[in-house]
């Protein structure tokens, strides 16, 4: 196929990371004070792990191979619940202490910022890649 | 012969920056594709090319120019702004994606000049 907006496969792969990031981040926030989840312990702060750059290998014609930006896994964040002292609730222990998630809504709320500020940034890439190929397309019109 | 209309030096340099361009575009989108891919070192231009062009240029020689192919090459200048050893900085690279974006408007500008005059020269009329 021909290739009229350069460099625009990664940029959709990237965007495709940046949602399930979002997604992620999106369930994290919406489960910050699941005490009881289906397995019956507090809900685990999900991460997600983008894969390495392993391939920066130079093509014959001078452009670069890229490995594809994808999502390695979605892993659980292990660090320990946090425990409060709250013997209202029905996940509360004999000493009235509940094992909330390890969610911190702060963390999470920078963490969507940066995620859909990437998002934004390869949305900015594609507008831009459009613009320079209809200027191209317009060569010898006047 | 007719070829001789499309190998007047500027005309090829035009179309080489054109070419440049396009391809440092590509390496652009690539680098903020990989904004969170630990370890990537960000790529442009080979900057080489930015004087084998102009010294090409300088030659007036079409062959030279012709010759001439814009290659990528990975930034050894770039440093790593987090731990993980990515060297994208994202407002460095929009930066860039802008300036980019400028020098091509002007690029085909120039081209599309060049060939409109080329038109007026074969039938007196604009």
């Amino acid at each position: 196929m021909i290739q009229i907006l350069s460099g625009i496969q990664n940029t959709s792969a990237a965007l495709t990371a940046e949602q399930t990031r979002l997604d992620v981040i999106s369930e994290n926030i919406a489960n910050a004070h699941t005490t009881h989840g289906a397995d019956g312990k507090p809900y685990q702060r999900q991460v997600v792990v983008f894969d390495t750059a392993l391939q920066q290998a130079m093509n014959g014609d001078g452009s670069m191979q890229m490995a594809p930006i994808q999502v390695a896994r979605v892993e659980k964040d292990s660090s320990p619940p946090i425990h409060i002292y709250d013997p209202g609730n029905p996940d509360a222990d004999a000493s009235g202490m509940v094992a909330m998630p390890n969610v911190d809504i702060q963390e999470e709320m920078a963490d969507l910022i940066s995620a859909s500020r990437t998002f934004e940034a390869n949305l900015a890439v594609v507008k831009n890649a459009r613009s320079m190929a209809m200027e191209t397309l317009a060569i010898g019109k006047h | 012969m007719i070829e001789a209309l499309f190998n007047q030096p500027n005309y090829l340099t035009a179309k080489k920056a054109l070419d440049a361009v396009v391809l440092r575009e590509g390496a652009i989108a690539n680098n903020i594709a990989n904004l969170e891919t630990p370890g990537y070192k960000r790529v442009d231009l080979a900057p080489s090319f930015e004087t084998e062009l102009e010294r090409a240029t300088a030659s007036r020689d079409p062959q030279q120019i012709s010759a001439l192919q814009p290659t990528l090459a990975v930034d050894t200048t770039a440093v790593p702004g987090s731990r993980d050893g990515n060297t994208v900085h994202l407002e460095n690279e929009l930066m860039q994606m802008n300036q980019n974006a400028m020098t091509h408007a002007l690029e085909t500008q120039l081209v599309s000049g060049m060939l409109s005059r080329m038109q007026m020269a074969i039938t007196g009329k604009d």
